[in-house]
Protein backbone atom coordinates (compact mmCIF):
# COMPACT_ATOMS: atom_id res chain seq x y z
CA UNK A 1 0.00 0.00 0.00
CA UNK A 2 2.48 2.56 0.96
CA UNK A 3 4.58 1.76 -2.67
CA UNK A 4 1.35 2.86 -4.15
CA UNK A 5 0.66 6.29 -2.48
CA UNK A 6 4.48 6.88 -3.30
CA UNK A 7 4.16 6.20 -6.58
CA UNK A 8 1.21 8.26 -6.91
CA UNK A 9 2.73 11.04 -5.63
CA UNK A 10 6.01 10.69 -7.53
CA UNK A 11 3.54 11.06 -10.53
CA UNK A 12 1.91 13.61 -9.54
CA UNK A 13 4.65 15.62 -9.09
CA UNK A 14 6.09 15.11 -12.50
CA UNK A 15 2.60 15.75 -13.77
CA UNK A 16 2.63 19.38 -11.87
CA UNK A 17 6.04 20.25 -12.73
CA UNK A 18 5.18 19.70 -16.48
CA UNK A 19 2.51 21.86 -16.27
CA UNK A 20 3.92 24.96 -14.20
CA UNK A 21 7.10 24.65 -16.98
CA UNK A 22 4.21 24.76 -19.73
CA UNK A 23 2.22 27.65 -17.69
CA UNK A 24 5.58 29.45 -16.91
CA UNK A 25 6.42 28.96 -20.42
CA UNK A 26 3.35 29.98 -22.74
CA UNK A 27 0.74 31.78 -20.40
CA UNK A 28 2.66 34.59 -18.85
CA UNK A 29 0.96 38.12 -18.80
CA UNK A 30 2.56 40.32 -21.27
CA UNK A 31 1.86 42.98 -18.81
CA UNK A 32 2.06 42.91 -15.09
CA UNK A 33 -1.06 45.22 -14.32
CA UNK A 34 -2.99 42.60 -16.17
CA UNK A 35 -2.88 40.30 -13.48
CA UNK A 36 -5.24 42.18 -10.94
CA UNK A 37 -7.57 43.81 -13.43
CA UNK A 38 -10.81 43.10 -12.69
CA UNK A 39 -9.74 39.95 -10.40
CA UNK A 40 -12.85 40.19 -7.95
CA UNK A 41 -14.90 39.74 -11.53
CA UNK A 42 -12.72 37.34 -13.16
CA UNK A 43 -14.87 34.37 -13.53
CA UNK A 44 -18.06 36.14 -13.76
CA UNK A 45 -19.76 36.35 -17.19
CA UNK A 46 -22.76 38.92 -18.30
CA UNK A 47 -25.49 37.27 -20.60
CA UNK A 48 -27.05 40.34 -21.94
CA UNK A 49 -26.33 44.34 -21.56
CA UNK A 50 -28.90 44.77 -19.04
CA UNK A 51 -27.29 45.32 -16.01
CA UNK A 52 -29.31 43.34 -13.40
CA UNK A 53 -28.62 40.62 -10.70
CA UNK A 54 -30.28 37.97 -12.63
CA UNK A 55 -27.91 38.45 -15.49
CA UNK A 56 -24.22 37.66 -14.55
CA UNK A 57 -23.59 34.57 -13.58
CA UNK A 58 -20.79 32.37 -12.94
CA UNK A 59 -20.05 29.27 -14.31
CA UNK A 60 -17.28 27.77 -12.74
CA UNK A 61 -19.28 27.69 -9.28
CA UNK A 62 -22.41 25.67 -11.07
CA UNK A 63 -19.42 23.29 -13.04
CA UNK A 64 -17.63 22.68 -9.57
CA UNK A 65 -20.81 22.17 -7.54
CA UNK A 66 -22.03 19.47 -9.46
CA UNK A 67 -19.07 17.96 -9.94
CA UNK A 68 -18.27 17.18 -6.17
CA UNK A 69 -22.45 16.68 -5.73
CA UNK A 70 -21.92 13.86 -8.14
CA UNK A 71 -18.51 12.49 -6.66
CA UNK A 72 -20.31 12.18 -3.09
CA UNK A 73 -22.68 10.83 -4.53
CA UNK A 74 -20.96 8.19 -6.23
CA UNK A 75 -18.71 7.98 -3.05
CA UNK A 76 -21.86 7.38 -1.04
CA UNK A 77 -23.04 4.26 -3.37
CA UNK A 78 -20.13 2.91 -3.58
CA UNK A 79 -19.64 2.52 0.04
CA UNK A 80 -23.13 1.51 0.87
CA UNK A 81 -23.40 -0.84 -1.99
CA UNK A 82 -21.13 -3.29 -0.14
CA UNK A 83 -21.29 -2.71 3.73
CA UNK A 84 -19.71 -4.73 5.37
CA UNK A 85 -18.96 -6.14 8.95
CA UNK A 86 -15.53 -5.89 8.78
CA UNK A 87 -14.80 -2.53 6.99
CA UNK A 88 -12.28 -1.63 4.39
CA UNK A 89 -10.55 1.41 3.77
CA UNK A 90 -13.36 3.55 2.23
CA UNK A 91 -15.76 1.84 4.36
CA UNK A 92 -13.86 2.76 8.11
CA UNK A 93 -12.71 6.27 6.46
CA UNK A 94 -16.73 6.93 6.16
CA UNK A 95 -17.94 5.59 9.25
CA UNK A 96 -14.64 7.82 11.07
CA UNK A 97 -16.23 11.11 9.95
CA UNK A 98 -19.69 10.29 10.46
CA UNK A 99 -19.17 8.69 14.27
CA UNK A 100 -16.40 11.78 15.24
CA UNK A 101 -19.61 14.11 13.93
CA UNK A 102 -22.08 11.94 15.90
CA UNK A 103 -20.46 12.32 18.88
CA UNK A 104 -20.11 16.47 18.37
CA UNK A 105 -23.91 16.54 18.07
CA UNK A 106 -24.83 14.17 20.43
CA UNK A 107 -22.82 16.06 22.71
CA UNK A 108 -24.19 19.63 22.14
CA UNK A 109 -28.40 19.21 21.45
CA UNK A 110 -30.25 18.28 24.57
CA UNK A 111 -33.33 16.74 23.07
CA UNK A 112 -32.39 12.65 21.66
CA UNK A 113 -35.31 13.45 19.06
CA UNK A 114 -33.47 15.96 17.02
CA UNK A 115 -29.70 14.50 17.18
CA UNK A 116 -30.21 12.35 14.07
CA UNK A 117 -31.74 15.23 11.74
CA UNK A 118 -29.01 17.53 12.88
CA UNK A 119 -26.35 15.31 12.46
CA UNK A 120 -27.88 14.50 9.01
CA UNK A 121 -27.59 18.76 8.44
CA UNK A 122 -24.01 18.86 10.10
CA UNK A 123 -22.43 16.14 7.98
CA UNK A 124 -23.71 16.83 4.64
CA UNK A 125 -22.15 20.26 5.18
CA UNK A 126 -18.90 19.55 6.75
CA UNK A 127 -18.67 16.66 3.69
CA UNK A 128 -20.08 19.51 0.74
CA UNK A 129 -17.74 22.13 1.99
CA UNK A 130 -14.63 20.54 3.11
CA UNK A 131 -14.41 19.04 -0.58
CA UNK A 132 -14.98 21.85 -1.72
CA UNK A 133 -12.95 23.68 0.00
CA UNK A 134 -9.66 21.14 -0.21
CA UNK A 135 -10.24 20.98 -4.11
CA UNK A 136 -10.41 24.91 -4.14
CA UNK A 137 -6.41 25.24 -3.37
CA UNK A 138 -3.59 26.58 -6.06
CA UNK A 139 -4.03 23.68 -8.83
CA UNK A 140 -3.31 24.61 -12.28
CA UNK A 141 -7.32 24.26 -13.57
CA UNK A 142 -10.18 25.68 -15.06
CA UNK A 143 -10.37 29.26 -16.61
CA UNK A 144 -14.18 30.80 -17.90
CA UNK A 145 -13.67 34.09 -19.80
CA UNK A 146 -15.59 35.65 -22.26
CA UNK A 147 -13.27 36.43 -25.48
CA UNK A 148 -15.40 39.05 -28.14
CA UNK A 149 -18.93 37.76 -27.07
CA UNK A 150 -18.12 33.85 -26.62
CA UNK A 151 -17.37 31.58 -24.11
CA UNK A 152 -13.89 30.18 -23.96
CA UNK A 153 -12.74 27.67 -21.88
CA UNK A 154 -8.90 27.15 -21.12
CA UNK A 155 -7.33 24.29 -18.98
CA UNK A 156 -4.70 24.92 -16.72
CA UNK A 157 -4.57 28.20 -16.41
CA UNK A 158 -6.42 29.47 -13.23
CA UNK A 159 -6.30 27.71 -10.20
CA UNK A 160 -9.81 25.39 -9.55
CA UNK A 161 -12.45 27.55 -8.32
CA UNK A 162 -14.09 26.81 -5.26
CA UNK A 163 -18.15 27.13 -4.88
CA UNK A 164 -17.62 28.12 -1.06
CA UNK A 165 -15.42 31.34 -2.65
CA UNK A 166 -18.82 32.31 -4.32
CA UNK A 167 -20.67 34.18 -1.50
CA UNK A 168 -23.71 33.01 -3.22
CA UNK A 169 -23.20 29.14 -2.11
CA UNK A 170 -22.57 30.27 1.11
CA UNK A 171 -25.56 32.31 1.67
CA UNK A 172 -27.56 29.66 1.13
CA UNK A 173 -26.42 27.40 3.06
CA UNK A 174 -26.20 29.96 6.01
CA UNK A 175 -29.96 30.89 4.52
CA UNK A 176 -31.28 26.70 4.90
CA UNK A 177 -29.35 27.12 8.30
CA UNK A 178 -31.39 29.93 9.46
CA UNK A 179 -34.48 28.16 8.16
CA UNK A 180 -33.98 24.75 9.47
CA UNK A 181 -33.33 26.10 12.94
CA UNK A 182 -36.99 27.87 13.29
CA UNK A 183 -38.26 25.17 11.53
CA UNK A 184 -36.99 22.96 14.57
CA UNK A 185 -37.85 25.49 16.72
CA UNK A 186 -41.63 25.39 15.94
CA UNK A 187 -41.71 21.64 15.89
CA UNK A 188 -40.12 21.46 19.60
CA UNK A 189 -42.03 24.34 21.33
CA UNK A 190 -44.98 24.60 19.36
CA UNK A 191 -46.05 27.35 16.73
CA UNK A 192 -47.03 29.79 20.26
CA UNK A 193 -44.17 29.17 22.05
CA UNK A 194 -41.67 29.92 19.00
CA UNK A 195 -43.41 33.03 18.66
CA UNK A 196 -42.83 33.56 22.60
CA UNK A 197 -39.78 33.11 22.26
CA UNK A 198 -38.84 36.56 20.19
CA UNK A 199 -40.51 38.33 23.59
CA UNK A 200 -37.84 36.82 25.54
CA UNK A 201 -36.52 37.79 28.56
CA UNK A 202 -39.14 40.81 28.04
CA UNK A 203 -41.50 41.87 25.57
CA UNK A 204 -39.15 45.58 25.06
CA UNK A 205 -35.84 43.20 23.33
CA UNK A 206 -38.18 42.32 20.51
CA UNK A 207 -36.33 44.49 17.96
CA UNK A 208 -32.94 43.19 19.74
CA UNK A 209 -34.15 39.60 19.05
CA UNK A 210 -34.86 40.21 15.45
CA UNK A 211 -31.77 41.82 14.57
CA UNK A 212 -29.62 39.32 16.09
CA UNK A 213 -31.61 36.88 14.34
CA UNK A 214 -30.78 38.40 11.14
CA UNK A 215 -26.86 39.06 11.69
CA UNK A 216 -26.45 34.93 11.94
CA UNK A 217 -26.63 33.91 8.70
CA UNK A 218 -24.86 37.35 7.51
CA UNK A 219 -22.15 36.78 9.55
CA UNK A 220 -22.16 33.07 9.33
CA UNK A 221 -21.71 33.19 5.25
CA UNK A 222 -19.67 35.76 5.37
CA UNK A 223 -16.74 34.54 7.53
CA UNK A 224 -16.80 31.51 5.06
CA UNK A 225 -16.94 33.28 1.69
CA UNK A 226 -13.80 35.89 3.76
CA UNK A 227 -11.76 33.26 4.45
CA UNK A 228 -11.80 30.73 1.10
CA UNK A 229 -12.28 33.98 -1.57
CA UNK A 230 -9.40 35.73 0.52
CA UNK A 231 -6.99 32.68 0.48
CA UNK A 232 -8.12 32.02 -3.34
CA UNK A 233 -7.24 35.76 -4.55
CA UNK A 234 -4.37 36.10 -2.09
CA UNK A 235 -2.61 32.60 -3.28
CA UNK A 236 -3.41 33.42 -7.17
CA UNK A 237 -1.64 37.48 -6.40
CA UNK A 238 1.21 35.75 -4.78
CA UNK A 239 1.98 33.11 -7.00
CA UNK A 240 1.50 35.08 -10.40
CA UNK A 241 5.31 35.56 -11.03
CA UNK A 242 5.93 32.12 -10.55
CA UNK A 243 3.16 30.83 -12.42
CA UNK A 244 2.08 27.42 -10.65
CA UNK A 245 6.05 26.11 -9.89
CA UNK A 246 6.44 25.65 -6.81
CA UNK A 247 5.12 28.09 -4.17
CA UNK A 248 1.53 26.99 -4.93
CA UNK A 249 2.12 23.78 -3.07
CA UNK A 250 2.90 25.39 0.06
CA UNK A 251 0.03 28.05 0.12
CA UNK A 252 -2.57 25.23 -0.93
CA UNK A 253 -1.28 23.32 1.75
CA UNK A 254 -2.14 26.55 4.15
CA UNK A 255 -5.30 27.85 2.65
CA UNK A 256 -6.71 24.79 1.19
CA UNK A 257 -6.00 22.16 3.45
CA UNK A 258 -5.42 23.67 7.20
CA UNK A 259 -7.80 26.44 6.92
CA UNK A 260 -10.68 24.65 4.25
CA UNK A 261 -10.87 21.72 7.03
CA UNK A 262 -10.98 24.15 9.89
CA UNK A 263 -13.63 26.36 8.52
CA UNK A 264 -16.01 23.72 7.17
CA UNK A 265 -15.42 22.26 11.04
CA UNK A 266 -16.44 25.75 12.40
CA UNK A 267 -19.04 25.86 10.07
CA UNK A 268 -20.93 22.71 10.76
CA UNK A 269 -20.37 23.39 14.24
CA UNK A 270 -22.04 26.97 13.89
CA UNK A 271 -25.14 25.19 12.45
CA UNK A 272 -25.33 22.77 15.15
CA UNK A 273 -25.07 25.79 17.64
CA UNK A 274 -27.43 27.71 15.99
CA UNK A 275 -30.16 24.90 15.97
CA UNK A 276 -29.34 23.88 19.82
CA UNK A 277 -29.83 27.25 21.01
CA UNK A 278 -33.37 27.65 18.93
CA UNK A 279 -34.69 24.27 20.08
CA UNK A 280 -33.49 24.43 23.84
CA UNK B 1 -0.39 56.68 -20.58
CA UNK B 2 -0.45 60.10 -19.15
CA UNK B 3 -1.58 59.90 -15.75
CA UNK B 4 -3.50 63.31 -14.41
CA UNK B 5 -3.40 64.28 -10.26
CA UNK B 6 -6.48 63.23 -9.90
CA UNK B 7 -5.81 59.92 -10.88
CA UNK B 8 -2.63 60.20 -8.57
CA UNK B 9 -4.87 61.01 -5.65
CA UNK B 10 -7.19 58.17 -6.38
CA UNK B 11 -4.37 55.49 -6.00
CA UNK B 12 -3.02 57.75 -3.34
CA UNK B 13 -6.83 57.35 -0.92
CA UNK B 14 -6.99 53.58 -2.08
CA UNK B 15 -3.51 52.09 -1.31
CA UNK B 16 -3.72 54.37 2.45
CA UNK B 17 -7.31 53.08 2.34
CA UNK B 18 -6.63 49.70 2.08
CA UNK B 19 -3.77 49.55 4.16
CA UNK B 20 -5.73 51.09 6.97
CA UNK B 21 -8.30 48.84 6.75
CA UNK B 22 -6.13 45.85 6.54
CA UNK B 23 -4.01 47.41 9.65
CA UNK B 24 -6.52 48.65 12.04
CA UNK B 25 -8.62 45.52 11.88
CA UNK B 26 -5.78 43.20 12.56
CA UNK B 27 -5.38 44.43 16.01
CA UNK B 28 -8.81 43.22 17.30
CA UNK B 29 -8.56 39.74 15.97
CA UNK B 30 -4.84 39.70 17.33
CA UNK B 31 -5.65 40.31 21.27
CA UNK B 32 -8.32 37.83 20.92
CA UNK B 33 -6.75 35.09 19.47
CA UNK B 34 -3.94 35.48 22.08
CA UNK B 35 -6.38 35.59 24.80
CA UNK B 36 -7.77 32.31 23.37
CA UNK B 37 -4.28 30.97 22.68
CA UNK B 38 -2.67 31.61 26.45
CA UNK B 39 -5.94 30.26 28.27
CA UNK B 40 -5.86 27.42 26.00
CA UNK B 41 -1.96 26.98 26.78
CA UNK B 42 -2.92 27.10 30.70
CA UNK B 43 -5.97 24.71 30.21
CA UNK B 44 -3.34 22.07 28.59
CA UNK B 45 -1.46 22.72 31.61
CA UNK B 46 -3.55 21.57 34.15
CA UNK B 47 -4.93 18.84 32.55
CA UNK B 48 -2.66 17.26 30.36
CA UNK B 49 -5.34 14.41 29.33
CA UNK B 50 -7.88 16.83 27.74
CA UNK B 51 -5.28 17.70 25.14
CA UNK B 52 -7.37 16.80 21.72
CA UNK B 53 -11.04 18.50 23.08
CA UNK B 54 -9.26 21.80 23.94
CA UNK B 55 -7.54 21.86 20.92
CA UNK B 56 -9.86 21.62 18.64
CA UNK B 57 -12.25 23.82 20.81
CA UNK B 58 -9.55 26.66 20.42
CA UNK B 59 -9.04 26.11 16.73
CA UNK B 60 -13.21 26.86 16.42
CA UNK B 61 -12.71 29.80 18.75
CA UNK B 62 -9.67 30.91 16.70
CA UNK B 63 -12.04 30.93 13.64
CA UNK B 64 -14.98 32.81 15.25
CA UNK B 65 -12.53 35.54 16.77
CA UNK B 66 -10.33 35.82 13.37
CA UNK B 67 -14.03 36.51 11.60
CA UNK B 68 -13.44 40.86 12.36
CA UNK B 69 -10.30 40.29 10.61
CA UNK B 70 -11.41 38.59 7.84
CA UNK B 71 -13.75 41.12 7.29
CA UNK B 72 -11.31 43.84 6.95
CA UNK B 73 -9.21 41.99 4.53
CA UNK B 74 -12.44 41.60 2.21
CA UNK B 75 -12.95 44.97 2.68
CA UNK B 76 -8.79 45.82 1.48
CA UNK B 77 -10.12 43.85 -1.06
CA UNK B 78 -13.05 45.52 -2.64
CA UNK B 79 -11.40 48.70 -2.05
CA UNK B 80 -7.95 47.65 -4.31
CA UNK B 81 -9.59 45.72 -6.83
CA UNK B 82 -12.73 46.33 -7.63
CA UNK B 83 -13.47 50.21 -6.69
Amino acid sequence: MKKKISWFLVVFLIIYTVLGIINALYFVPKDTAEVTRGLANRWIIQLSDEKAWYTRINPLTIIMSWTIIIGLIVFAVRVGKNFKVIPDRRQSFAESIMDFMYEVVESVIDDPKFVRPTFAIATTLFLYISISNIIGGAMPGLNVNVVDEHVKFTLFQDTWFSPTADLNTNLTYALMVFVISHAFAIKAKGFGGWLKSWLEPMPIMLPMNIIGELAKPISHSLRLFGNIGGGAILTFILTYLVKYLFMPVFYWAYFGIFVGLVQALVFSMLAVAYISEKIS
Amino acid sequence: MEKSLADALVIMGKAIGAGLAMGIGAIGPGIGEGNIGAHAMDAMARQPEMVGTITTRMLIADAVAESTGIYSLLIAFLILLTL
